[in-house]
């Protein structure tokens, strides 16, 4: 169990963070969302024990980081957002130097690096300089460093950013193993979909403050309206109006209203008395974007 | 703390620059400036060696911090600093890390051009404890306030503009070019204050004098002192220096 109490940071004049507070089960994957600049990657170097100056606490099994930092840092492996490698050495000295920085060696390292290896897809490549490397190879790498000492939480800060889609997926496929050996997660991203589909509860930040907390449903149930989205050449704001909270998004509008199927019955039968034919009418599903924009009234996008 | 270092030193062994401006230019500065300098009337033959070989040691040793800058700003640009405070290793063993390769490189350095000396100009060395004794603190020096610089300067082009600064300003005025007594008065005070005439005083008595350890104490003293102000330096500003930190 990880127990986030009252966490704040300062940069000068800028408040980084402000009383965060929040819970991580154990063996569950937590997503900290906000766009750029909201304070999830202070968060998570406060997570990983790198910040020595903040206000708060985070609690691993009853252990402080604040007070116990090296208990904590065996405990978890960082991931950051920038790739750390030594980009002129190999994949397998890389995965030395970290290994030993976690105090592992002989053949416990030894082991250690070739399960990474294959867990990474780069078993055929470890001999190799980083340079040589793709994008998402380095992406790769980055993550294996960080598994070699078995941590029991995974602290990722954006880890696919600026990948292809392949190594994206390749990267999904390593979460997805982690979780099923049961380390916690604490994932950080801006890509909406990405928390979605991969963690079992989120945290929203913005401007420094956890708007809100929860597992995904229960977000959605408190802070999502069933909605249809409607799009088509004349269908504007004002014709939408009288039947419930248009909102425009993309090339369309989300309309929100207490029962949705009858809204959408009544709006075919305008649009057949008027003779509208809409590109795109169906049931919207909402998202964590939505939820994000009901809570602040910004776009995680445009934020 | 040893995988830190094991790390650098491979990839300073990779580095091209650093073995060019280690042996190959202060070798290239040291033939000519010997031929220069052999036929001076004014100065004997043994004076003249005395007084480029190891000074030209001293001087070249300084440039180490050309690399330690280098090393440490593209930690800090690329968010190795962040991330390996994320590890269990202490900050005081980062930094032990990062110092011994450099340290081991300059005492390579200052044993590779003494042997030049002895081998191509027949430099007489004196006492080999006082002599390794008075590398290893140059050593120490150049590496300490080199892991200073590297942790103070906002960017790679300033480290390298104030390494140059205090190499080739301190080989001036410390006399490792000419002799300090030719000097002005007022230039001769300021020497005092520089740690290069400090190694080069004690080089010389050494070899000239037939010195040994208890004859350079005032040499080590200051020295090892100014290495390990610059190595507290760097250990203060590292909270700084994480901050600063990419990632």
């Amino acid at each position: 169990m990880i127990d986030v109490v009252n966490i704040s940071k300062q940069y000068g004049a800028i408040q980084a963070l402000d009383n965060i507070s929040f819970e991580i089960e154990e063996g569950s994957c937590f997503g900290v969302v906000g766009p750029n600049g909201a304070g999830k990657s202070t968060l998570m170097k406060i997570l990983s024990g790198i910040l020595l100056e903040f206000k708060g606490d985070m609690l691993l099994n009853d252990h402080s980081v604040a007070k116990e930092r090296m208990y904590i840092k065996k405990r978890i492996g960082y991931i950051p957002q920038e790739i750390c490698l030594e980009e002129t050495l190999s994949a397998r000295d890389n995965m030395i130097l970290f290994g030993k920085l976690y105090g592992l060696s002989g053949k416990k390292l030894q082991d250690r690096m070739e399960s990474v290896l294959e867990q990474i897809g780069l078993s055929d490549r470890s001999k190799d300089k980083v340079t040589t490397f793709s994008g998402g190879m380095k992406r790769r790498l980055n993550i294996g460093c960080a598994l070699l000492h078995e941590p029991d939480v995974v602290i990722m800060d954006e880890p696919t950013v600026g990948i292809d889609p392949q190594s994206r997926n390749s990267i999904f496929t390593i979460i997805e193993q982690l979780k099923a050996s049961g380390s916690t997660i604490i994932y950080s991203s801006h890509y909406m979909e990405e928390v979605e589909n991969l963690c079992d509860s989120i945290g929203l930040i913005d401007k420094g403050q956890l708007v809100e907390f929860g597992a995904m449903n229960e977000l959605l149930e408190r802070h999502a309206a069933p909605s249809l989205f409607v799009a088509g050449g004349s269908i504007d704001h004002d014709m939408l109006a009288p039947f419930g909270s248009p909102v425009e998004k993309g090339d369309g509008f989300v309309l929100t209203s207490d029962s949705p199927l009858d809204t959408l019955e009544q709006l075919v039968s305008r649009f057949r008395e008027d003779g509208i034919d809409p590109r795109r009418l169906e049931l919207y599903r909402p998202r964590l974007e939505d939820i994000f924009f009901h809570l602040t009234g910004t776009q995680l996008r445009d934020a | 703390m040893w995988a830190i270092a094991r790390t650098e030193l491979k990839k300073n062994i990779q580095d091209i620059g650093l073995w060019f401006w280690t042996f190959v230019l202060p070798i290239i500065f040291i033939v000519a400036f010997v031929a220069i300098f052999k036929g001076d009337e004014s100065a004997s033959y043994q004076e003249v060696v005395t007084q480029i070989i190891p000074g030209y040691t001293v001087m070249f040793a300084f440039f180490i911090m050309i690399s330690m800058v280098i090393a440490f700003v593209k930690d800090r640009e690329r968010g190795m600093v962040a991330r390996i405070a994320s590890t269990p290793l202490p900050i005081k063993d980062y930094f032990i890390g990062k110092w011994i390769p450099f340290m081991m490189i300059v005492l390579i350095q200052i044993t590779v051009l003494l042997t030049f000396g002895v081998l191509v100009y027949d430099l007489a060395l004196g006492d080999p404890i006082a002599l390794i004794t008075l590398s290893l603190a140059l050593a120490f020096i150049v590496t300490g306030f080199g892991m200073a610089m590297a942790v103070l300067v906002k960017t790679e082009n300033m480290g390298i503009a104030l390494t140059q600064v205090i190499a080739l300003g301190g080989a001036l005025l410390g006399g490792l070019w000419m002799p300090v007594e030719i000097m002005p008065d007022y230039v001769q005070t300021i020497s005092q204050m520089l740690p290069q005439y400090w190694a080069l005083e004690g080089y010389k008595e050494i070899i000239l004098q037939d010195g040994g350890v208890s004859d350079i104490w005032k040499p080590l003293l200051i020295l090892v002192g100014a290495g390990a102000a610059g190595g507290i330096l760097a250990y203060a500003a590292y909270p700084r220096f994480l901050r600063q930190s990419r990632s």
